[in-house]
């Protein structure tokens, strides 16, 4: 019934510093999250969430313990085969969109598809539909500054799915929205759940917005104080 | 992808136009500093070369007076014995591979006609002298052998004093004064120019060596003998020849050095046009240093430029981007900011060398060698010099360049 799993983490570390001054980010966390799963993440700051998020999304490397996804190792892999990994199975969103200036929507979007390889036709037909799918059809020559930050963040997150990753790891990405806006873009990332089956890690502040996801998991000083299902807003 | 990444570095470009711009200034001017002295130098050998091969090419030249060389005085310092007329009449009896044998002497003379006058080379020679010069003839006739032989007062007269005598008048069948005596002019001689010392070889006047001899040196000495070599004969060849047949007339024996010189003409181009490639080289060489400051120019730059896009890497290494992707992009970059500086200090160098080579007469030679060199070489600098800043841009923690503001 229930569908494969796709994230374990198995008694994580994550540690900064030498000695006395040694900080735990994370404490030996054991996580496990299936495919297609809405997981948000909460906790204060320092609770250990971002790190969790950075190794999650093959940013980083556990200390010590064993993170696996989608079966392999990802903490033991050197940087560039992390990069093909986040290049073939993962998308990012972040708080502050994290667009390229002076580009435009439609080749922010192409870039991940520029390491991939894919010819420049392709790229294009590609991106179009991924804005398409983002409800962004009629803006792919508009640069980020031309564009609301409701729009900047559809455009952030048709360059995250347009390589049809697996996972999609966003790092609040309604932060710097208001309400309605929010209230869209949470709209867009639960439909993007629900019809590609993507897998989606959130780390967010607002329990509203973590009310969107199916799970919530809550962080408190480098271990999981909370692993809750939400109840169906629907 | 490259091109893609062409694309990005030109618009990171165009982005700080003053920035990139100030960093070009140190590879233009290098570029532009080789360029215009490499050509300029091409165009002064050229010169030199073309300068030298007026005097006639394949040209031996006998001299009285001992050749300068080691543990001998010089030719010029000692009172000699000069040339005879019996050593033309030998030379031309017995040396075989000659195309023409012709004796000359000259002097600076005033010469004279109606009100003007003009200080002129004045040279005494016969017939063969314009063939042994590759010299032509506009108009009129060469000597005839009776006008050689008498000495007759006729002459033939170079662009320089037409110019100053006729303006755009017809010359032919005037009689000029050359010093006391005076002549009918016969021929018009082909503009020859200025040497490269700066001498103009058209302010000449020819006459028959007899009359020279009799009405202006008051001598029978000869200056020079010209020999110009035929086809088949290298002037190498030519020159032991000549000066066996001198050494019989003069009676030297081989024991002792000759009371004469022979220069070979060909030798002479050969080693200032050698003397000329050096000496542009060594100048190249010294403003190929100024290519190395703006490579220097270049790295501080990329090295800018990288801290000022670290969150941009950031983006582009989280979303998959190998460390080769980033390293490719800011060589890329480095790589066409400095092609782009090289490209302009060649329009500019060319540009220079144009604007001197007319100023100073001399053929304008750019050399497609060169200018490809330069080409490669700026483009060289560009990826030596953006290499470390790549680099430190690919090794990036992708973690800290998303944080960085």
């Amino acid at each position: 019934m229930s569908a494969p799993l796709l994230i374990t983490f198995d008694k994580v570390w994550k540690s900064y510093g030498e000695g006395e001054a040694r900080v735990h980010a994370l404490a030996g966390v054991d996580l496990a999250i299936r495919r297609s799963e809405f997981v948000a993440i909460m906790g204060p700051s320092g609770s250990g969430k971002s790190t969790a998020m950075n190794i999650i999304g093959c940013l980083d490397t556990p200390s010590a313990g064993i993170y696996s996804f989608m079966g392999v190792d990802a903490g033991r892999l050197d940087r560039n085969r992390r990069a093909l990994l986040r290049n073939l199975y993962v998308g990012f969103v972040f708080q502050g969109y994290n667009l390229l200036p002076r580009t435009t929507a439609a080749e922010n979007v192409e870039l991940p598809l520029i390491y991939r390889g894919v010819s420049a036709r392709e790229r294009r037909e590609l991106a179009m539909q991924a804005l398409a799918q983002v409800g962004l059809v009629g803006r792919e020559h508009h640069t980020p500054a031309e564009l609301s930050g409701g729009q900047q963040q559809r455009v952030a997150i048709a360059r995250a799915i347009v390589t049809r990753p697996t996972l999609l790891v966003a790092d609040e990405p309604t932060g710097n929205l208001d309400t309605a806006r929010t209230h869209e873009i949470m709209e867009l990332l639960t439909r993007l759940n629900a019809e590609l089956g993507l897998t989606i890690v959130m780390v967010t502040h607002e329990a509203d917005v973590a009310a969107y996801a199916e799970r919530t998991i809550r962080f408190l000083d480098g271990h999981v104080a909370a692993d809750t299902a939400n109840a169906e807003a629907a | 992808m490259i091109w893609e990444t062409v694309r990005l570095s030109l618009i990171s470009i165009r982005k700080n136009v003053l920035r990139s711009f100030l960093t070009l200034l140190g590879i233009v001017i290098g570029v532009a500093a080789v360029i215009a002295m490499l050509t300029i130098g091409s165009g002064t050998t050229e010169k030199v070369k073309a300068d030298i091969s007026k005097l006639g090419s394949n040209l031996l030249v006998v001299r009285a007076g001992r050749p300068a060389g080691p543990g001998g005085p010089g030719g010029l310092d000692q009172v000699t014995r000069p040339l005879a007329e019996k050593d033309v009449t030998a030379l031309v009896a017995h040396l075989s591979g000659a195309r023409a044998i012709a004796p000359a002497s000259q002097k600076q003379v005033r010469v004279i006609f109606g009100t003007e006058s003009l200080t002129s080379g004045v040279t005494g020679t016969d017939s063969a002298y314009l063939d042994a010069r590759d010299w032509k003839l506009v108009s009129g006739r060469p000597f005839s052998d009776s006008e050689t032989r008498a000495g007759a007062g006729v002459c033939l007269i170079g662009e320089t004093v037409r110019q100053q005598f006729f303006g755009a008048g017809d010359p032919e069948g005037e009689i000029i004064r050359v010093n006391r005596t005076s002549c009918r002019i016969i021929g018009l001689l082909e503009p020859k120019g200025y040497t490269g010392f700066g001498q103009d070889q058209d302010n000449v006047v020819l006459m028959p060596l007899a009359a020279y001899q009799r009405r202006i040196a008051g001598n029978r000495d000869i200056d020079n003998i010209y020999i110009a070599a035929d086809d088949r004969t290298p002037t190498t060849e030519l020159q032991p020849r000549a000066e066996d047949i001198l050494r019989d007339t003069r009676r030297i024996t081989p024991d002792r050095d000759p009371d004469f010189s022979i220069r070979d003409m060909t030798q002479i181009a050969d080693a200032m046009a050698s003397a000329t490639t050096t000496m542009t080289g060594m100048l190249g060489a010294v403003a190929g240093v100024s290519l190395l400051v703006g490579g220097i120019g270049i790295m501080n730059i990329m090295l800018v430029s990288v801290t000022e896009r670290t969150r941009e890497i950031g983006i582009r290494l989280a979303i998959g981007a190998h460390e080769k992707h980033i390293l490719i992009q800011f060589l890329v970059e480095a790589t066409v900011l400095s092609l782009l500086g090289g490209i302009i200090g060649i329009l500019i160098g060319l540009a220079l060398a144009g604007l001197a080579s007319a100023t100073l007469t001399i053929p304008f030679a750019p050399s497609p060698a060169v200018i490809l060199l330069a080409v490669g070489f700026s483009a060289l600098i560009g990826m030596v010099f953006g290499f470390f800043p790549a680099l430190r841009g690919a090794r990036l923690d992708p973690i800290d360049a998303l944080r960085h503001e």
